[in-house]
C-alpha cells in the first residue's frame, strides 16, 4: 500500500495542474450541493421552530355568555399542555390591530363586530403539532367557540416547501454525483494517457491489475476529498459573511438564526467526495491499457 | 458448451526457486521455452489473412542464447509477444517452464511476466522516474521489502555499468544508458528468460555491440536469452544458435546464415560498418 501511496503522490505532483483543475471543478459542484443542503437544513430548522411555537387563538361566538367564557378559561387553565391563557375582548383586539397598523384610517372605520373576542392560549413548546391539533379540535367543538386558529397552516405550508427543497437538493445531489464521477473519470483518463508508458511498463514487469489501478483510485479519492473540503470552506466563508450582514433582518423576518451545516453533514460531504472520487478513478480506468 | 480448462492462479516459480533450478542438472537440461505447432494469423483490413507464423516448432533450453532474426515484418516481435502473452496463439501451444501460456487466465499473466525480463527497442522506461525507480518497479510488483529492493537494484545497476547513477532522472540519460536501465530492470528479478525485441534498433553500431556484450554477460551468468534482431552484424559477432523467420516458417540454423543466400541477406540490415564487427565468420554445419 505504501508503494501505491508513493506512486499516487508522485502522480499528483507530476500532473498537479491537471489535478488542481479537477479539484476546482469538483469544488464548484460541491458548493452547489452544499448550498442546497444549507437551504434544506435552515428550512428544516424553521419548520421545527414554527411547529413548536405553541400558540392558538380561540375566537368566541358573539353571543357567548360570560359564564361560558369563564368556564372555558378555567378548563383551558386546567389543561396540562397549556402554559398560559389570556382573554382578549373586542376592544382589546381592536386596540391591538389598530396599534400595530400605525393608526390606519380604514381600520379605524371598521365596525366593532369585525373584532371578535378571543382567548389567546400558549401551548408548551415541547408539545408536538399533532397534539396541539388534538387540543384545538376539542376546543373547536365547544358551544361558545366560533373558530380556533393555530400556526399549523403555516407549518404545513413550510413543510411542503421543505419537501420541495429536499427533492430539489436530492436532484442536485444526483447531478453533482454524476458530475463528480465524470470529472474524476476524465481526469484519470487524461492522467492515464499521459502516463501510458508507466502503465505499459507496469504491465510488462508483471504488475497485477490492483497494483496498476490503486494509485489512480487513491488520486481520485484525494481529489474528491479535497474538492469537497474546498467547497465546504468556500460555503462557510460565504455563509458567515452573508449572515454577518443580514443576521438582524433575517432573525426579525423569520424568527430564526441561520445555522451552518451540522458537523456530521460536513463530514458526510467530504466522505462522499472521497468515495465518489475513488469511484470516478476506478470508472476512468475501466478500459485500462493492456499490453 | 464448456470452455477450455484454465490453468490455476499460481505463480510460475516462487522467489528463490530459480537459483535452485540453476543448480539442478535436470532443470538445466529441461527446455525453458517450447513452441509446438504455433500459428499466428493477422486479419488484414481487406479481409485477407496474413500468416505471421505457420506451425512453428522449437525448443529453447535453460541457459541458451538464441538469436531470432528475419526481415522486418517476418514475425520476430510477434513471436516474443506470444511468449509474454501480449498476443495469443491461433493454433498450437507455447510452453514456458512447462506451462501452456495460452491457457493462462488474465489474472495469471502478471505471474508469467514476473518470470520474464523484457527489453525493447524503444527502451520503455519511465522518463520522469529515477534510474533506481525504473529498475526497482520490477521488484516492487512482487512485494519485496524496500531494503532487499535497494540491494538488488544496486547489484543490477552495477552489472549494467550504471553503478552510482540510481538517483539520476531516467529521461536525461543517453539512449545507450536508457537501454542499460531497461536491461537492469529486465534482469533484476532474475527471470527464467530474457526476451530482447530489437534492443539495439535505436542505437548506433558501436553502442549496439556494447549492449550485445551486456546481454552476453547476462547469459554467461546463467540466464536464458532470446534476442530478436534484424541487424546481421550482431549475428556475426559470435557463434550462436539463430532462428530465422521467413514467410511464417522458422528455421533453426545453429550457426551462420550463409545458406540462406542473397534473398534473406537483402532483407537483413547490413548497413553497419563491418570494421567494428568481430571478423570471425560463422561455420556452416549440417
Amino acid at each position: 500500500m505504501s508503494g501505491s501511496i508513493e506512486r499516487a503522490k508522485r502522480g499528483l505532483l507530476a500532473e498537479w495542474r491537471l489535478h488542481a483543475l479537477s479539484v476546482v471543478s469538483l469544488a464548484v459542484a460541491f458548493v452547489c450541493l452544499g448550498a442546497a443542503l444549507l437551504v434544506v437544513v435552515n428550512l428544516h430548522e424553521l419548520k421545527e421552530r414554527w411547529g413548536k411555537t405553541g400558540r392558538a387563538s380561540v375566537y368566541l361566538k358573539d353571543g357567548a355568555a360570560p359564564a361560558q367564557v369563564e368556564a372555558l378559561m378555567v378548563a383551558l387553565k386546567g389543561t396540562p399542555e397549556v402554559r398560559g391563557v389570556r382573554y382578549l375582548s373586542p376592544q382589546d383586539a381592536r386596540a391591538v390591530v389598530f396599534g400595530s397598523s400605525g393608526g390606519d384610517a380604514t381600520l379605524k372605520n371598521l365596525p366593532q363586530e369585525a373584532f371578535p373576542a378571543s382567548i389567546e392560549i400558549d401551548v408548551a413548546p415541547e408539545i408536538a403539532e399533532a397534539e396541539v391539533q388534538g387540543i384545538v379540535s376539542k376546543i373547536a367543538s365547544l358551544p361558545a367557540v366560533d373558530a380556533v386558529e393555530t400556526y399549523g397552516t403555516w407549518t404545513a405550508r413550510l413543510g411542503s416547501v421543505l419537501h420541495g427543497g429536499t427533492l430539489a437538493a436530492a436532484a442536485l445531489a444526483a447531478i453533482v454525483f454524476g458530475a463528480v464521477l465524470a470529472v474524476v473519470g476524465s481526469t484519470m483518463r487524461l492522467a492515464l494517457n499521459r502516463r501510458r508508458t508507466e502503465v505499459e511498463v507496469l504491465r510488462l514487469v508483471g504488475a497485477s491489475d490492483g497494483f496498476v489501478k490503486t494509485p489512480y483510485v487513491l488520486e481520485g479519492t484525494f481529489q474528491g476529498a479535497l474538492g469537497s473540503t474546498v467547497a465546504v470552506g468556500i460555503l462557510a466563508f460565504l455563509f458567515f459573511f452573508i449572515r454577518s450582514r443580514l443576521d438582524t433582518e433575517l432573525t426579525s423576518l423569520v424568527g430564526l438564526d441561520l445555522t451552518f451545516l451540522p458537523p456530521l453533514v460536513v463530514l458526510g460531504m467530504v466522505a462522499t467526495g472521497a468515495l465518489l472520487g475513488a469511484m470516478g478513478g476506478a470508472l476512468g480506468l475501466r478500459r485500462l491499457t493492456t499490453v | 458448451m464448456a470452455g477450455p480448462a484454465r490453468a490455476p492462479l499460481t505463480p510460475f516459480l516462487r522467489a528463490g526457486s530459480r537459483d535452485a533450478l540453476r543448480g539442478s542438472e535436470t532443470a538445466q537440461k529441461k527446455a525453458v521455452l517450447v513452441f509446438d505447432g504455433v500459428q499466428k494469423v493477422y486479419r488484414r483490413s481487406g479481409g485477407t489473412d496474413h500468416h505471421v507464423l505457420r506451425g512453428v516448432d522449437l525448443e529453447i533450453e535453460r541457459g541458451e542464447f538464441v538469436f531470432v532474426t528475419g526481415a522486418s515484418g517476418s514475425g520476430k516481435s510477434t513471436m516474443l509477444k506470444l511468449v509474454y502473452r501480449a498476443e495469443m496463439v491461433d493454433e498450437g501451444r507455447i510452453l514456458f517452464c512447462g506451462r501452456d501460456v495460452a491457457r493462462l487466465t488474465d489474472d495469471s499473466i502478471p505471474f508469467l511476466r514476473r518470470n520474464l525480463g523484457i527489453v525493447f527497442q524503444d527502451f520503455k522506461i519511465v522518463p520522469t522516474w529515477s534510474v533506481a525507480e525504473n529498475v526497482a518497479i520490477a521488484l516492487e510488483v512482487i512485494g519485496l521489502s524496500s531494503r532487499l529492493i535497494r540491494q538488488r537494484v544496486a547489484v543490477a545497476l552495477e552489472r549494467v555499468g550504471l553503478s552510482g547513477r540510481g538517483g539520476d532522472r531516467a529521461g536525461v540519460l543517453s539512449g545507450g544508458e536508457q537501454q542499460r536501465v531497461a536491461i537492469a530492470r529486465a534482469i533484476v528479478g532474475e527471470p527464467a528468460l530474457v526476451l530482447a525485441d530489437e534492443p539495439t534498433g535505436n542505437l548506433d553500431p558501436a553502442l549496439a555491440l556494447d549492449i550485445l556484450g551486456l546481454f552476453e554477460e547476462i547469459h554467461a551468468s546463467g540466464t536464458t536469452v532470446m534476442f530478436a534482431t534484424h541487424d546481421r552484424t550482431l549475428l556475426d559477432v559470435r557463434q550462436r544458435r539463430i532462428l530465422v523467420l521467413d514467410e511464417g516458417r522458422c528455421t533453426d540454423v545453429h550457426t551462420g546464415l550463409d545458406h540462406f543466400g542473397d534473398e534473406l541477406d537483402s532483407d537483413l540490415d547490413d548497413s553497419a560498418p563491418r570494421a567494428i564487427v568481430a571478423p570471425t565468420r560463422l561455420r556452416r554445419v549440417g
